[in-house]
């Protein structure tokens, strides 16, 4: 399969994905109450809901009843759910709108999304004052707080990839800075030259594939509104681990003809979240959704 | 030396540690504060919780706003009601945020997870005024918590410092930690090729890490009669 093609244009796709959004005032910081007209955007589902920030303190300037309040000051709930600043919006959209994720064949479903509870564009709230410290971590104004946030999430890849963060830590000061930038400003081509600098060659295996799964928890599970599972899943599977019941000798012999299996994103399903996927192939209780789509549990998990 | 099996082992993959061996130091660590007793060590409360993702182990101090506590002075806190404190958090840690405090002091909550990526350590930490809801910024974690002799280095590495924020991976609430991918390079530095068990492991890091964010170990801990083997010079 010729994967740099398939895969440049899944990116390009992903990248090109966006959301319609519609952004109210909250109505107990708004002069009209719930009379302000929302801010209407398609915005990137790679984008952080902060960089929308200085538009929307501008378009709801007058309606404020606090005019004193930043910009960075601004954070977005979703049915009175605060939204993690850190988290790309589209994931924010996959977890907590209850859409059906796109799939292959999938038309009933979307008849029925579209006729009944429609959740788009989906509905937030901005609110410019009582930032929820129990839940959010504070912005600043500089920006300083979401860039850290998102150079954290770069090394944690770089190091479950390599076993090190040399990547990352080596990086020019122009192309650190320049990775953010780039997820930011949704700059697909300075993203891909960056990147390409952090990530090994195709022929040298990872280490551990960097994947952390968030789960969407009931609001009346008393805990925090989603869960978040991480641990080190290597790219392929050795047979020992496989067969742990099989004898020594006759293992020795298997392992040695049936080689390192893949790991493929249900493999990997079942290692981090067993109850939730007891089979590997099938999803049973839970399906596994990237990027708003439906992925199949038998595709390789680095490729994928 | 009264220490479990576990504990006397050395470690299976220094410098990075197993969730096993990671439990086994903060049980070694816990009984070593509680033999010593927990008023020397001047902490309110220290404490292991299991969780299904992994020990934490817990650290409260109180820290009083008046001049005596400039961070390389004497780190006692205030002494109130040490007892009930204690009490109140031993199940609910949001007692204690209610409990009310008689004197101006900023309260901090030491929790130290093991990272299941980078298979060390890692410092979650909080600080609060009185009972002020808010967390306080990262200009209060410098002036009260960081020595003056590692201000400088802390705030002149990454983006923003070495200390950042996140959310607590147990509770998910926002709080100060300070980044762990540097923690196995300094770990080899101190350790280089020695053989320590799980609980000079902690030691070690808490001397690294907890130092740094005011979290000395009170020199009771290490009598003689106590003081785990390194089996080396530190």
């Amino acid at each position: 399969m010729d994967s740099k093609a398939t895969l440049g244009s899944i990116q390009k796709a992903v990248w090109d994905g966006k959301l319609p959004l519609q952004i109210t005032l909250a109505p107990a910081e708004s002069r009209t109450y719930d009379e302000t007209d929302p801010y209407l955007i398609s915005y990137p589902r790679v984008s952080y809901l902060p960089s929308l920030l200085p538009k929307l303190r501008a378009f709801f300037s007058a309606s404020l009843i606090d005019p004193t309040t930043s910009p960075h000051e601004g954070w977005f709930s979703f049915e009175g759910v605060p939204l993690k600043w850190h988290y790309p919006v589209g994931l924010l959209y996959d977890l907590y709108a209850g859409a059906d994720p796109a799939s292959k064949g999938g038309t009933d479903t979307d008849l029925a999304s579209a006729s009944d509870d429609d959740p788009l564009p989906w509905c937030l709230t901005i609110h410019f004052s009582d930032w929820p410290d129990e839940e959010l971590v504070r912005l600043d104004a500089d920006g300083m707080v979401m860039h850290d946030a998102f150079i954290n999430s770069v090394k944690e890849a770089d190091f479950l990839r390599n076993g090190n963060a040399k990547g990352i830590m080596t990086l020019s000061k122009e192309d650190s800075s320049g990775l953010w930038e780039a997820v930011r400003d949704v700059n697909l081509p300075s993203f891909q030259r960056i990147s390409n600098i952090l990530l090994p060659p195709p022929s040298q295996p990872f280490r551990n594939v960097p994947i952390r799964l968030f789960l969407p928890l009931p609001p009346d599970s008393g805990a925090p509104s989603l869960k978040v599972v991480q641990s080190p899943i290597p790219p392929s599977i050795l047979p020992s681990t496989a067969s742990a019941t099989s004898i020594a000798a006759s293992q020795s012999i298997l392992s040695a003809a049936r080689g390192p299996q893949t790991q493929t994103i249900g493999s990997a399903l079942h290692t981090l979240l067993p109850h939730l996927f007891p089979s590997r192939r099938t999803p049973v209780l839970a399906k596994p959704v990237l990027h708003g789509a439906a992925v199949p549990m038998g595709r390789p998990l680095r490729r994928s | 030396m009264a220490s479990s099996p576990s504990n006397q082992q050395t470690l299976s993959g220094f410098p990075l540690l197993t969730a096993e061996e990671f439990d086994a130091a903060c049980c070694a660590f816990l009984d070593r504060v509680h033999v010593v007793g927990d008023a020397a060590v001047g902490w309110s409360s220290i404490q292991v919780h299991q969780r299904a993702t992994g020990s934490i182990l817990r650290i409260s101090r109180y820290i009083g706003l008046d001049s005596s506590s400039h961070p390389d002075g004497p780190w006692q806190g205030s002494r109130m009601d040490q007892e009930s404190q204690w009490e109140a958090l031993e199940d609910d840690p949001e007692a204690l945020i209610r409990t009310p405090v008689p004197v101006a002091c900023l309260q901090v909550l030491y929790d130290v997870l093991l990272s299941p990526t980078y298979q060390v350590p890692v410092l979650y930490f909080q600080l609060r005024e009185d009972n002020q809801p808010a967390p306080l910024e990262i200009d209060t974690v410098y002036q009260y918590l960081v020595p003056d002799q590692y201000k400088k280095e802390l705030r002149n590495v990454g983006i923003m410092g070495g200390i950042s924020f996140g959310y607590h991976p147990d509770s998910g609430t926002p709080a100060f930690f300070v980044h762990p991918c540097q923690t196995t390079d300094a770990m080899r530095r101190i350790a280089e090729q020695q053989c320590v068990t799980p609980e000079a492991y902690l030691i070690i890091w808490l001397g690294l890490v907890g130092n740094r964010l005011g979290l000395q170990l009170p020199k009771e801990l290490f009598t003689t009669e106590s003081m785990p083997k390194f089996q080396g010079a530190m």
